[in-house]
């Protein structure tokens, strides 16, 4: 009798390949790969046709001069070295880089102090209630919210000075000033995004096991030092993809100041993503526009894998 | 004895040759909307006029395309109206739909947008106007040669005008009364007009500003500028055009005629021009006029209507706009802008730019001039949306039910200021806006830093004015 019983245990490889030549796969491996590169194919096909291709069409373009109306040239470096010696363009790298770290910063604060908050003992559906109302304005479109914004920041006639005013406060020019006008839309900007980080951290908070906190009861820990020595330790995988979202998110700013400064007043609110769709779509400047894309892909890149590196030292998992 | 049952992993591999079918299968059946071979007109033969679409409501639409069906019912027309917040947002729009290869045959374009669409993209209407010139005549002496000639680059004719919109001063009546201040006279002073502003601020509270006004090439601080006989950029005239003035207009409205506007040099840092951001700043400082902010005055009309704004730069489209927002005619008025050293104003007007790359220009000519006729216009412009170019569609007739009293001073601002002139818009308007309102921002923030920024705003300039569309 033959014994057709399956080993429970397939036979490793060889460790070196055989000398005729690679291992075939078997028929049923080749059609494992077909299945898997079945499922997967919606997926590639999208980011190679919505990612890969823009990326690559944006770097080829960033060669060339090209106003929509005549045909590219081919234009070299001359786009970057145009980039690099235009002070719009280098003011607008240093505010989107300063809108990020602050922006970054509030939300992330704001929505791990809610979170906590909300994550104490209290009925169910008040807690549904706080979770719909901080996560409402994330579904909403930025550039209405803006438009909004715009009507109560306005200097004479908006509701924020006017609630100002009632307490002896002067007006203060929240749209029109050179020092007031980034804190004006990082407040926009941070209202309307913070909701995303705490749900993140509410899900977060609800993943720590409650006997560590016990434990650290037991052994004296007390609030604000049980949430620096236990809650954040164990948050800190939930804070990186926050911080990560987040950045990537304030590093591509557009709708809030474009609708509520235009950018100004001056230069002092005008980001990277302004700078390029004032480029290629106002002033016909697709190569220099693609080239600022470039340099805003790069920084991008570099700041993220720089937040992977710096988080093997500081997030921990259990 | 054979197992019948599919394993998970036969039924997985047939879900996903399903699936996969069921991909192509989907794609293959949406490829028209997916290719947007299915929107109605497209590639069908039709001629395809692109407009802003914040003005050309469904009304209107079915104006022009009834109308002009009537008249050609051999020629399809679509009416693409495009969606834009204002024109430098509309002509992004209209060229990324040229890159996309779906260029329109026609193109509504303002002042804004004429020299760029006539140097890059634009036809000549020189020689359909030449031999449609004895039908085309009632249409000239209708129309005001300021117009036309903002409508010339280098000698001929890009566009038709059908609207306009001069830069005169609205006043809210119940702020006058309560400044106890009369309707200010026609040749009235920069020093009468801030006067004014400082009566309307003493007769109100903290939550009013007597001078509203928005940062833009229209009706910003452009018309302060030529009011004091100066411009941002150097303006001249380009030669030729006698074609046109000799053939349409009589002797005293072709003096001084050209071919058209050419602006050159920036001037940004000309001691006048300083002098004018001097004034607003001045304003500012007394607390009579508002900080600059960008937009397209949306939020003016609320607040000009509830009387917390009293005068501010608009154009005969506002007798319309107020009237929507529930002003009654008597409780707003219009005159000029005040005189300072002259009492030079500005306008914008529009027309139907022919593009380069239509194959139906011949049936593009005739919508120009379906959509230059009187009675096309009466039907379109019944609302006042807009102040129409024909002078002899302002009437008291059409404004008894919006107003303003005074709605004369739109049509007189080009009949009796005949150096009344259109916006500094070369064909690098796109980046000579942007440095204007980046720069005007700066400077208004208070007397000190009109110098510095102005400084800045005439090296932007020159840089901007260098580049080649």
């Amino acid at each position: 009798m033959t014994n057709t019983q399956i080993p429970a245990v397939r036979p490793s490889r060889p460790a070196a390949a055989p000398v005729t030549g690679a291992a075939q796969p078997s028929v049923r491996d080749r059609g494992t790969r077909l299945l898997a590169t079945l499922f997967l194919a919606p997926t590639i096909v999208g980011i190679v046709v919505f990612t890969v291709v823009p990326i690559v069409g944006s770097v080829v373009l960033s060669l060339f001069h090209w106003n929509v109306i005549d045909s590219p040239s081919w234009a070299g470096t001359a786009n970057y070295r145009e980039v690099f010696t235009d002070s719009t363009v280098l003011v607008s790298f240093r505010n989107t880089l300063v809108f990020m770290v602050l922006a970054v910063a509030l939300q992330l604060l704001i929505a791990l102090v809610l979170a906590l908050a909300v994550n104490r003992r209290m009925p169910m559906w008040l807690r549904s209630v706080f979770r719909s109302a901080f996560f409402f304005p994330l579904v909403l479109s930025a550039a209405s919210i803006s438009v909004v914004m715009k009507y109560l920041f306005n200097q004479d006639f908006g509701v924020v000075n006017w609630v100002l005013g009632q307490v002896g406060i002067a007006p203060v020019p929240w749209l029109t000033s050179e020092n007031s006008a980034m804190a004006a839309v990082i407040l926009v900007y941070v209202w309307q995004q913070f909701g995303f980080s705490f749900l993140l951290f509410v899900g977060g908070l609800n993943n720590i096991p409650k006997e560590i906190h016990e434990a650290a009861s037991l052994d004296g820990a007390t609030g604000l030092r049980k949430h620096l020595h236990v809650t954040l330790p164990l948050l800190s995988p939930t804070l990186l993809v926050a911080t990560v979202v987040g950045v990537i998110n304030a590093l591509q700013v557009f709708e809030q100041p474009y609708v509520l400064t235009n950018g100004g007043p001056g230069d002092s609110t005008r980001t990277v993503v302004m700078v390029i769709y004032e480029s290629a779509f106002e002033q016909l400047r697709f190569g220099e526009a693609s080239a600022v894309g470039v340099l805003l892909f790069v920084l991008i890149m570099a700041v993220t894998a720089l937040q992977f590196r710096l988080s093997r030292r500081f997030v921990h998992y259990q | 004895m054979t197992d019948s049952h599919l394993t998970r992993r036969t039924l997985l591999r047939y879900g996903a040759y399903g699936a996969g079918a069921a991909a192509l299968a989907g794609t293959a059946a949406s490829w028209d909307r997916l290719t947007g071979a299915d929107i109605p007109g497209r590639d069908d033969g039709s001629l395809v006029v692109a407009t802003l679409g914040p003005a050309y409501g469904p009304e209107a639409i079915r104006t022009l395309t009834e109308g002009f069906k009537k008249l050609h019912p051999d020629i399809k027309l679509r009416i693409n109206a495009v969606q834009a917040t204002d024109w430098s947002d509309f002509f992004a729009k209209i060229l990324t739909q040229i890159a996309a290869g779906t260029a329109p045959d026609l193109v509504y374009v303002a002042t804004e947008g004429v020299q760029l669409f006539a140097q890059r993209l634009g036809v000549a209407l020189d020689k359909w106007v030449k031999r449609d010139a004895a039908e085309l005549r009632e249409y000239f002496a209708d129309v005001h040669p300021s117009l036309v000639e903002s409508m010339m680059y280098e000698g001929s004719l890009y566009q038709l005008p059908v609207e306009f919109n001069a830069a005169d001063m609205y006043l809210n009546s119940q702020v006058l009364r309560r400044a106890g201040a009369g309707f200010p006279a026609a040749d009235w002073t920069r020093d009468d007009f801030t006067d004014l502003l400082r009566d309307m601020k003493k007769s109100s509270g903290s939550q009013f500003t007597p001078y509203f006004w928005t940062n833009r090439l229209w009706g910003g601080v452009v018309p302060w500028l030529f009011a004091n006989g100066t411009n941002l950029l150097a303006e001249s005239k380009a030669p030729g055009g006698a074609w046109l003035w000799d053939g349409f207009y009589p002797g005293a409205e072709r003096q001084g005629r050209g071919g058209g506007f050419r602006w050159t040099t920036p001037q940004a840092t000309d001691a006048r021009v300083e002098e004018s951001y001097d004034y607003l700043a001045s304003l500012i400082q007394e607390d009579l006029c508002t900080r600059p902010e960008g937009g397209n005055g949306q939020n003016l009309i609320g607040v000009f209507s509830t009387g917390r704004v009293g005068v501010t730069p608009a154009g005969g489209f506002w007798a319309g706009g107020l009237h929507l927002a529930g002003m009654q005619p008597g409780s707003f008025d219009v005159q000029y802008f005040p005189r300072w050293r002259t009492q030079r104003m500005q306008f914008g007007a529009a027309g139907y730019a022919l593009l380069r790359t239509s194959k139906r220009q011949d049936e593009a000519w005739e919508f120009i001039k379906f959509a230059a006729r009187r009675d096309t216009l009466m039907r379109l412009f019944e609302t006042n949306q807009t102040t129409p170019a024909r002078r002899s569609m302002l009437s008291a007739d059409r404004y008894r039910e919006t107003g303003p009293r005074h709605w004369q001073v739109f049509y007189d601002t080009l009949d009796k200021f005949p150096d009344t002139g259109p916006i500094p818009a070369p064909p690098q308007v796109a980046e000579v806006e942007q440095v204007l309102l980046k720069h005007t921002g700066t400077a208004l923030a208070s007397r000190r830093s009109v110098a510095p920024a102005l400084r800045r705003m005439q090296s932007d300039l020159e840089k901007a004015m260098e580049r080649d569309v």
